[in-house]
């Protein structure tokens, strides 16, 4: 596959070298020119990290079927599948059903999907992107896997309840690129903000569930299964301390300034996603989280 | 009496009474020193990755401290993980950060910790040859084996 074959190329450790960054076009980055959309959208359901919720890995569920529990602090949600199966998956969605889930928040028939599916941050992703992480997902194999029904505490539990909260925390994207930053500071922003949907764990919540934008990647004290996401901003409590180097080996292969190597929710999102990377993007990442508000 | 006491205390005393009925057979440790033993064999293996890594990054480590560190983590492959993870050493004694799941799926943790050995002697290999790209290949692939047990096995650091 060719995707792969590219993938593979991606060079280890080539933070050191710097200046490696290739030029590409902001969001898009150096994919902009690959012209298959389904090598694009593997390459976007990689950095999106799809695979991780959607599957039920430990239970030895198939592949993007879905049922892996989240616990969290609203109750427990059973992801849900996204294989082209047409009757317990996605197959029906239109490419507008698929943007709107996106980039509103909303199933085809309009009901509100609960936050725990990301939206808030994967709204940021360009209408090429979307399209292109559905032309992949529909070249998967369908699993006949039937959805469970989520196990949340009341009034979270109450969908017709999600509108006002997207009301609160939902900015509809995407984000235009500033064009007073180099490609590769937005480049980085949107692989953190909108495809990796970082803050998503390393920001906290409020009672309402909806991220603290005040306390931007400074660190949750309530991440999923009840652990602490560490601050990853550029202050000396985060990672104000690490090298260029540090994170980027962080990303590639979970190993920490002290040669610890990263376990947990972040050793899966290594494994699954930020190992995936071109050097490229994990350097962009790197500009863009040095220039993330330092918080204590 | 927070619940770490309470649990290591609890520990020692179930110990104390395998002592009292087995006649504290020779070379049985404290779980508490078995705990601070691990993470003494974990420090000398993440001493030696991070001197690696440092030379990787270029950041003032020398091919001779790669090599060093390759060593330390070579021989802590080596070592047999029953003597690092012996029965009741999980979460609960001392500051044990070991899940109670890596006893309950020993063979897969057994499989994964062997999985190290040829990772690391791959890492040595490279860094005897010198070729930094090769080295950091390596050290992304052993990193791997580490992970592939602190993901599963490994509680997180409070």
């Amino acid at each position: 596959m060719r995707c792969l074959a590219r993938i593979a190329r991606t060079l280890p450790f080539a933070l050191a070298a710097g200046g490696a960054w290739a030029g590409g076009a902001g969001a898009g980055g150096a994919w902009a020119a690959e012209p298959d959309p389904v090598a694009r959208g593997a390459y976007v359901f990689q950095a999106a990290g799809c695979l991780g919720c959607h599957t039920d890995e430990k239970a030895g569920g198939l592949p993007l079927a879905g049922g892996r529990a989240l616990k969290t602090p609203f109750g427990t949600f059973f992801t849900p599948n996204i294989t082209p199966d047409p009757a317990n998956g996605i197959g029906r969605w239109t490419d507008a059903d698929f943007v709107r889930a996106f980039r509103e928040g909303r199933r085809p028939d309009g009901a509100a999907l609960f936050p725990a599916f990301p939206y808030a941050s994967y709204t940021r992703m360009t209408d090429r992107d979307l399209l292109d992480l559905k032309a992949y997902l529909f070249a998967q194999p369908a699993a006949p896997v039937a959805n469970k029904p989520h196990d949340l505490t009341p009034p979270f539990s109450w969908r017709f309840l999600v509108p006002a909260w997207q009301w609160m925390y939902l900015t509809p994207g995407p984000v235009p690129d500033d064009p007073a930053r180099p490609a590769a500071w937005n480049r980085g922003r949107y692989l953190v903000d909108a495809l990796g949907h970082c803050g998503e764990c390393h920001t906290p919540r409020s009672l309402l569930g909806g991220l603290d934008a005040d306390r931007y990647l400074g660190g949750n004290p309530d991440g999923p299964d009840g652990d602490k996401v560490p601050n990853i901003t550029a202050h000396p409590k985060g990672v104000g301390g690490w090298s260029d180097g540090d994170v980027g080996l962080l990303l590639e292969a979970g190993l920490t300034p002290e040669g610890d190597v990263v376990g947990g929710a972040m050793g899966e999102v290594i494994r699954n996603s930020t190992s995936k990377l071109t050097a490229e993007d994990r350097a962009a990442i790197v500009a863009y989280l040095k220039t993330v508000p330092p918080l204590e | 009496m927070n619940n770490r006491v309470v649990n290591a205390l609890a520990a020692a005393s179930v110990s104390a009474l395998l002592f009292a009925s087995f006649g504290g057979s020779a070379g049985a440790a404290d779980p508490a020193e078995q705990v601070k033993d691990r993470q003494q064999t974990m420090k000398k293996l993440g001493g030696g990755m991070g001197a690696v890594a440092k030379f990787v990054k270029n950041e003032g480590a020398t091919a001779e401290d790669a090599a060093k560190g390759a060593e330390a983590v070579l021989a802590v492959a080596a070592m047999d993980p029953k003597t690092i993870f012996p029965q009741g050493t999980a979460v609960g004694v001392a500051d044990s950060a070991a899940k109670p799941e890596l006893w309950q799926s020993w063979s897969v943790a057994q499989e994964r910790w062997s999985a190290m050995k040829p990772a690391a002697e791959k890492l040595d290999a490279a860094i005897k040859g010198g070729d930094r790209a090769q080295i950091a290949q390596a050290l992304g692939a052993t990193s791997k084996t580490c992970g592939s047990c602190h993901e599963d096995f490994r509680v997180k650091k409070q």
